[in-house]
Parts: C-alpha cells; structure tokens; sequence
C-alpha cells in the first residue's frame, strides 16, 4: 500500500530539479538585468595630456546622476583605442563620447557606429567633414582651431599697444618688427598647423610685421619644449620679443628656461614677475590649464586662450541627453551649427 | 507510462534514484565544463589572434609613422627655403630622403596647376596629366591630410616602373619670396606592404588583407585562395572595426578589423581558428568517455546499494510469505544492512514465540482429549459389569454351574481385552475376542434369542484399532435391534476397502425408521439429553481420535435388518505414539 507514495515521489522528482533550476536561472537574469540607465562611454586618447585629462574629468563629473559613463584612456594609440570601442560595445551602451586618437580613425568608428546604430560624440579632435556626413548621429563638440591662433595674436597686439605702426615699449629695439619665436605642437598635426598659420596670418592682417626668428616642434610637451628651448633662447637672447607656443604645456617649458636664462624678474619686490622690467618678453600659450593660470598669477606667463572645457564639458553631456531623448536641442546651452557641430568659443586669458 | 503502473520495488527505487541523481549530476557537471573550456579556449585563441592582428597593425603603423614622419621632415625642412632660390638644396633634400629609405621610390612637389617644382624627371607620358590623378585632386579636397592611394600604379617618376602607393597631400611652399600653395607626392614601393605581411603566421588559409575607404581590397597575403579572400573581404568590410567569428569554406576564422593610421584604410587579420574545434570535440569526446565510464560505475554501485538493501529485505519477505502459509519452523536468515536484519532477528524471535505457544496449545489438547478418551472408555464398564453380573447370578440360581464357569471366564477375558494395561489401541484381533467374549456372555443370558457370526479379513487381524469400539454396536444391536423376537442374527464382518478398515454389525429385525436414524445421528453428534450412551460413545471417541475420516453409519431395512458401519482409517502396524 505504502509503494505508491513512494513512486509518487520518485515521479516527481525531476520536476523539482526542473523547477529549481527555472528559479535559479531566473533569479540570475533580474539580478543581471537592472533597471536600464543609460551609459556613455568615453574615449580619450592619452590620459598624460593634462588639459584632456582634465576635460574629460570634467565631462564624467557633469554627467553625474544623468547617464552613466566609463573613461577610457587610449595612450596615444588608435588601435587601444579601437579594442576600448569594441569592448565598450560588448557592455550595450548607448552612445559613444570620442576623443580620437587618429582622425582618421573615426572613419572606421562611424561606419560601425552607424551600422550598428550607436550615435557617436566626437570632441577635441575633429573628423574629416565629408566622414562626419556620412550618418546625422554624429556629431562634433570643440572648438575653431583658427580662432585660437587669433585671440592669440590680438592678445599681444593689445599688449603693443595696438597701433601696428607705433608700437610701445614692448617693442623693445623699437625696430617697429615684433622679433618672435614659435614653438609648434606637432608637424602635419592639424590644431598645430591652424594655429601657428593663423596666429601670423593674424598679425599680417592686422598690419603688424611679424619676424619669425625661429621655430620648434616640441610634440605639445613641457620638457620637450624646455629642452629645445635652449639653443633658440641663446641664439636669439637680445633680439627676442616674444615667445608664442602652440599649447600652455610647451609655454611652461620655455618659461622654465628662461628663468634659468635670466629672464622674469621681481624687480619691485611685490612679489610677482615685474612685465615693466626691460628684461620681460610675453610668453603666450593656448589651452588655459591650471598650471598656466597659476603661472599667469605669478606673472611669468603673460597669456593663454582658454580653452573652454567647462562649456565643452557641459555641451557634450548636454548633446548626449538630447541623443537620449531627454533634451530638446533648444535646450542645447550652445546651439547646434549645420546640425552636427557645437563650436564653443575659446576666450583670452591674460594678468592684469 | 507502462513501467510506472507495475508496482515498482525499493531495490528499484534506490537503484533509478542513485542512478538518475548522479546522472544528473555528472551531466551537469560534463555540460558545465565543457561550457566553460570552449568559452576559455575560445577566450584565448581569440586574445591570441587579437595580439597578432595588434602587432601587424603596429608593425604597419610604426612604417606608415616613419613615411610621414619624413613627409613632416621634408615639409618642416623646406619651410624657410625658396622654391627658386634655393631649389638645389630642396631637390638635394628630396633625393636624400629618396635614398635613405629604400622604399620610398621618389618625392615630387607640385604646384597647384599640376607642374613639377621639385623632384627628380617625370616619366614622359604621365607627366603632363598630374594634375588629373586622383591622388592630386583629393590632395586639394582635403588638404589637412596625406592621402594613401594606389591608384596611381606605377610610379611617375622617369625609369621607375614598380607598383607605388602614393602618398599625397597639399602643403604651402614659398617661391619669389610668396607663399603658395602646392601639392607634396610620395610614393612608396608597393612591395612593403608584402615584406611587412609576410612576417606573419595565421594559420591555414590565414591571410592579411588590406581595404581602402571604399571597402576595395587593396592588398590580400592569400595567394593560394581567391575565393577564400572574397568570402573574407566581405566580411571584414561589414565589420568595420572589431571582430567576428566566421565559417568560411567549413574552417573556423576569426576576423580582426582595425583602422590604419593616418589613412582611412581597414586592415583585417583572419586566423585560422579551427583548432578551437578540433580541441573542444576531442574534449567532449573525452568527457563522453568519462562520462559513460562514469555512469557505468554509477550504475553499478546503484546496483550493489539497491541489491544490499532490497536482498534482505525480499528474504524477509520470503521468510514471512511461509509463515503465512502456516509455516513456523522456518528461521528467517537474513545478512545485509544492520536494521533489516535485526528486523529479521525480531521476526525470528516473534515466529520462535508463536510456534512455541502453539506447541503448547497442541500439548494441551492433546493431554485433554487423552483425559476424554479415557474417561469415554470408563462409561462403559459399569453397564455391561451389572448386567453380566446380574445374569451370572441367574446362572447360578438356576445351577447351571458351566455356563457360570464360560461365562465368568469369556467376563475375565473380556475385561483382561478392555483394561490391555491401559492402553487405548490394540490389535483387530485383540478386538474381535473381546466382541467375541462378550456375545458368549451375552447368548448364555439371552438364550435361544439369537445367533451371531463373525467374519474378518485375516490381514486386518495385525492393524490396531481404538480398543472397544466393536462392543457397544454389538451391544446395540441386541438390545435395541433384535428387541424381543427369537431366532435374531448377528452378523460382524470387517475388511478392507479403500485404505479403510470396515467394521459392519449386522441384525436381523424390524429396522428402524429414517426419522429414527436420523434421531441416531443427532444423539451421536452430541444431544446429551437422548439415550443411546454406547453408539454416541463410539461415535464420539472415534471422531476424537480419527478425525473427519471415521465415520458411523446407519442403514436399515425395514422390517428386515439394521446395519452399523464403523469406517477407520487405516493405521500403520507399526506402533504410534500412545
């Protein structure tokens, strides 16, 4: 009599082993599946560039609380760059903030971008136009490289008293020819090629004459810059009246060898660099790192053009939304150009 | 279904449960472990086809680094120099360029019209048509890059016929003391781009491939295979960037896409990857083997537990089916597990305890039918005693001195046969003199009333017999049946019929009715209330004794004869018990 319970028992079984195992693979998938924020992933390309890694910083910190983000750094490679994208891509997020390493990179990252229907961010670095058209969800956030150069240039006019053919006292030998040195980013690097043309082409169109004593490429790098520096200061040392570099970095490093050259002096004992001292020349940079407006504080570095990554910062996570569909574009703090662009304006800073 | 519906038994049960359980588990365990291997493997060989695929990349970067690093070089080297004025030192530069690198096969600067400025003599026929090339025109639609291109085939330059890519772009040159703007040409031997794939091992089949911004494969280290590349072009130009795992031609490939510095071209590694599988069937062939070596064991051990539990328990079983059937000398002996058998030690104890009582109880009766038997056999005697007696005193009154003398002794003969020293069987022909003895008293008493015979098988005379069963038929049979007439008969006869010994007495006489025999019957089976002690007293000492298998019976004719049957059972002559 008491068999058939037992077989009962037996009959079930399976069932119970069945049962568990729906149970547990079906507590492993909500445990795995989380309610879905949305997630950027962020792409620079090399982590040592102190105004990119302090931009992308700033991006992850705006983003807080409204998409998640994962940063990456690519150290000056594409093809890290290219095995970040990829496994990013395997983690589903659902938009892309790059950095690029290459431009032509980006060639690639759209085309795949597009294939597989991820819209794509690209900041500081910019594409080529005609790569950029290929989808209408790309987009590009930075700024006009030409107008570095020239709030560059008209920094220092302003300084020279602005008049091209009566120059102040800056124009130390009073030759009425501004005596300069260039310290160039990057040879065929195009934001190092755009702002070393268009800082000249800005003194010419403004009428001032220009002397270009000499020119080094520096790789955008402080003690590249401080190194190099060394033969052109000595060559130059009594002629010299300013000193333009590319970036705030390769500025620093020049005004380190200065320093050491005798140049900058507290010659009224105020406790900053004295730019009434015969002995002063302008040093002016692009970017306006942290480093460079501490320097411009103490009165070494009489200028930079900021960069303005706080505005770029905002203006990316801001484009994100919108690509989320949380945002309208005329909530966009700077409006779109030509529906793929956002230009953020560089603005001068110099010591007062 | 079916094997569900028969009742299934504990062995069986322990065995499919063991069996089915660890089963499930290695088939868990095999699955999940395969599982994981091909996952890791696959992990591995595609790490592994990853970091070649970096390293052609690097190897092709790091060259590509160097051509536009001499591109720069040349460029940044001519910034102060004069087109015009100084156009010995920019052709010696250019020419000394061309010879450090080996493949760099020439360096031409053109203005924007297509005429040479610099580098060494055009080749004639293509000469004058520069400014048509493709290379010139995309140079100065996207001036802020160099532009890698293949198209040109082979080289512009004079004398130099070997396959170029050509590397362009558009730069700013001073000439007159004026910027212009002008057209920088590179070209490269075309067999670079063979001596850097070649260092490379993808496996069978393997290959290399390079495409163009237009998904055009430009360069292919698949020589043997063209079919093979097609298949793979097509693949990696969906791709994109990153990779895939693809079947081509039945070989497991994995496709490695990434971009090319500086230009907009795709470079895919595809690896062989077969030995992935290769490896994984040869795992899961050796997990089969396992697995069933496994289960075979398994299946074995589940045996042995099931038998070493339902063996003593289906000898139980057996022990307790015979003692159903009545059987209580049957020991239960039971080895295996330590509980089954101390059940079977309990059941053992419990059948050894009944079988005990049941002894008892047999002993018992046993010792009260004796008690019954003997005390049947006492009501005999005074009856018969105060009748001899009785007519033995009549003899002498009459002086019939001899019969006195026949009859007291066939009375001492009669007595000496019904005390056979308190034994309750005796031999028939113990028996039939004492019926004999009895009727020599009894036709003294009654004389002239009737006559008797005896007839009896001689092979009967050495069968026992319950002692006195014959004397109160026949005593019956002259006080009831001969009644008051003369001239009665007596008939005794006793034989053998059917492994039964037969006793029948015999009288002549008016019979008796149905409904008397049947009144008979009553008193034998136990109405005390009715008379009759002698035949009841037979009845019942045989019934005691003989069971079912003695039996009584009456017939009568009417007006004619009574006959008594005594059917006993035959009894082996040897002596039984008592």
């Amino acid at each position: 009599m008491n068999k058939n319970p037992v077989r009962q028992f037996n009959f079930r079984r399976p069932g119970i082993v069945a049962s568990a195992v729906v149970m547990i693979a079906v507590v492993f998938a909500f445990s795995s599946c989380p309610a879905h924020t949305p997630a950027a992933g962020i792409f620079v390309y090399n982590e040592s560039d102190p105004f990119m890694h302090e931009f992308a910083e700033q991006i992850v910190r705006q983003a807080k609380g409204r998409f998640a983000t994962t940063l990456y750094y690519a150290n000056n490679s594409q093809l890290i760059q290219n095995e970040q994208i990829e496994a990013e891509r395997a983690k589903k997020s659902d938009i892309l903030l790059v950095n690029p390493v290459d431009r032509l990179g980006a060639f690639a990252i759209i085309r795949k971008m597009k294939a597989e229907n991820v819209p794509v961010i690209f900041f500081n670095r910019e594409p080529l136009a005609a790569d950029l058209a290929l989808w209408d969800r790309t987009f590009y956030v930075g700024a006009r490289p030409e107008q570095s150069g020239q709030l560059q240039a008209h920094m220092v006019i302003d300084l020279f008293g602005g008049n091209p053919d009566a120059p102040n006292e800056y124009d130390r030998n009073g030759d009425g020819v501004i005596q300069a040195i260039l310290f160039k980013g990057e040879q065929g690097h195009q934001d190092a090629e755009t702002r070393t043309t268009e800082v000249l082409r800005s003194f010419e169109k403004a009428g001032w004459k220009v002397e270009l004593l000499g020119m080094e490429i520096a790789n955008w790098n402080r003690d590249e810059a401080y190194s190099k520096a060394g033969s052109l200061l000595a060559a130059w040392k009594p002629a010299l009246e300013l000193v333009l570099s590319n970036n705030d970095d390769m500025a620093l490093g020049v005004i380190s060898r200065m320093r050491q050259e005798g140049w900058f002096k507290d010659s009224n004992g105020n406790g900053r660099i004295d730019q009434k001292d015969a002995s002063w020349i302008p040093v002016v940079g692009i970017d306006g790192i942290a480093d460079a407006r501490e320097s411009i504080a103490e009165g070494y570095l009489y200028g930079t053009v900021t960069n303005n990554s706080l505005q770029m910062a905002a203006s990316i996570v801001e484009l994100t939304e919108m690509l989320l569909g949380e945002r309208s574009e005329q909530e966009l703090s700077v409006p779109l150009t030509d529906g793929k662009y956002i230009w953020v304006d560089y603005q001068p800073y110099i010591s007062r | 279904m079916k094997l569900f519906k028969k009742p299934i038994t504990i062995g069986m049960n322990v065995f499919l449960m063991t069996f089915s359980l660890a089963s499930v588990v290695l088939l868990l365990t095999s699955i999940v472990f395969l599982t994981v291997f091909t996952g890791i493997v696959h992990e591995n060989i595609e790490t592994q086809a990853k970091e070649i695929n970096k390293q052609i990349v690097l190897n092709f970067e790091s060259y590509i680094n160097s051509i536009i690093e001499t591109a720069d070089y040349i460029q940044f080297g001519s910034v102060n120099l004069d087109a015009e004025t100084d156009a010995a030192t920019i052709d010696s530069l250019f020419r000394m360029n061309t010879e450090i690198k080996k493949d760099m096969v020439s360096i031409f600067l053109f203005d924007t019209a297509g005429r040479k400025i610099a580098g060494p003599t055009l080749e004639f026929a293509t000469g004058g048509s520069v400014a048509d090339k493709d290379w010139f025109q995309t140079a100065l639609r996207i001036p802020e890059i160099y532009n890698f291109s293949t198209e040109q085939g082979s080289s512009v330059a004079e004398n130099r016929s070997e396959q170029v890519i050509t590397v362009s772009r558009s730069i700013r040159f001073k000439r007159a003391g004026r910027e212009e703007s002008g057209v920088l040409l590179l070209e490269l031997n075309y067999d670079m781009i063979t001596d850097l794939a070649r260092k490379t091992n993808l496996g069978e089949y393997g290959h290399l491939m390079i495409l163009d911004d237009q998904g055009r494969l430009l360069y292919t280290s698949e020589t043997g295979e063209p079919r093979m590349t097609l298949l793979s072009a097509k693949e990696a130009s969906s791709i994109f960037l990153g990779s895939r795992r693809v079947t081509l031609w039945n070989t497991d490939m994995f496709i490695n896409v990434n971009t090319l510095i500086q230009t907009r071209w795709l470079i895919a590694t595809v690896s062989n990857i077969n030995g992935i599988r290769n490896a994984v069937k040869r795992l899961a062939l050796i997990i089969v083997l396992i697995y069933s070596v496994s289960i075979a064991i398994c299946a074995t051990v589940a045996a042995v537990i099931s038998l070493q539990v339902s063996r003593p328990v289906s000898q139980l079983k057996t022990a307790m089916l015979k003692v159903e059937e009545g059987d209580f000398s049957r020991q239960a002996s039971v080895s295996g597990q330590t509980e089954i058998v101390s059940l079977a030690h309990s059941f053992n104890a419990m059948t050894g305890k009944i079988r005990e009582l049941m002894a008892r109880l047999v002993s018992q009766q046993r010792e009260k039918r004796k008690m019954e038997l003997q005390v049947l056999q006492n009501q005999i005697n005074p009856h018969f005693l105060y009748n001899t007696l009785d007519s033995i005193v009549w003899l002498a009154e009459h002086d019939r001195n001899k019969d006195v003398i026949t009859t007291v002794v066939a009375l001492a003969h009669f007595f000496r046969i019904g005390i056979s020293k308190g034994e309750t069987f005796i031999p028939v022909g113990n028996e039939i003199s004492h019926v004999r003895n009895y009727l020599t008293i009894q036709s003294i008493r009654y004389v002239n009333k009737f006559t008797y015979d005896i007839q009896v098988d001689s092979r009967l005379l050495g069968y026992r017999v319950m002692k006195l069963v014959l004397q109160p038929i026949v005593e019956n049979a002259i006080y009831h049946g001969i009644g008051d007439e003369d001239d009665g008969k007596i008939k005794i006869t006793g034989t053998i019929e059917n492994g039964y010994m037969v006793f029948r007495v015999w009288n002549s006489g008016y019979g008796i009715s149905e409904e008397k025999i049947r009144e008979m019957y009553e008193t034998m089976r136990g109405n005390p209330e009715k008379p009759s002690v002698g035949i009841r007293n037979v009845y019942q000492r045989l019934k005691l004794y003989y069971g079912d298998e003695a039996e009584v019976i009456i017939t009568s004719i009417q007006d004619e004869s009574t006959t008594v049957s005594l059917r006993i059972p035959l009894e082996p002559k040897e002596e039984r018990d008592e």
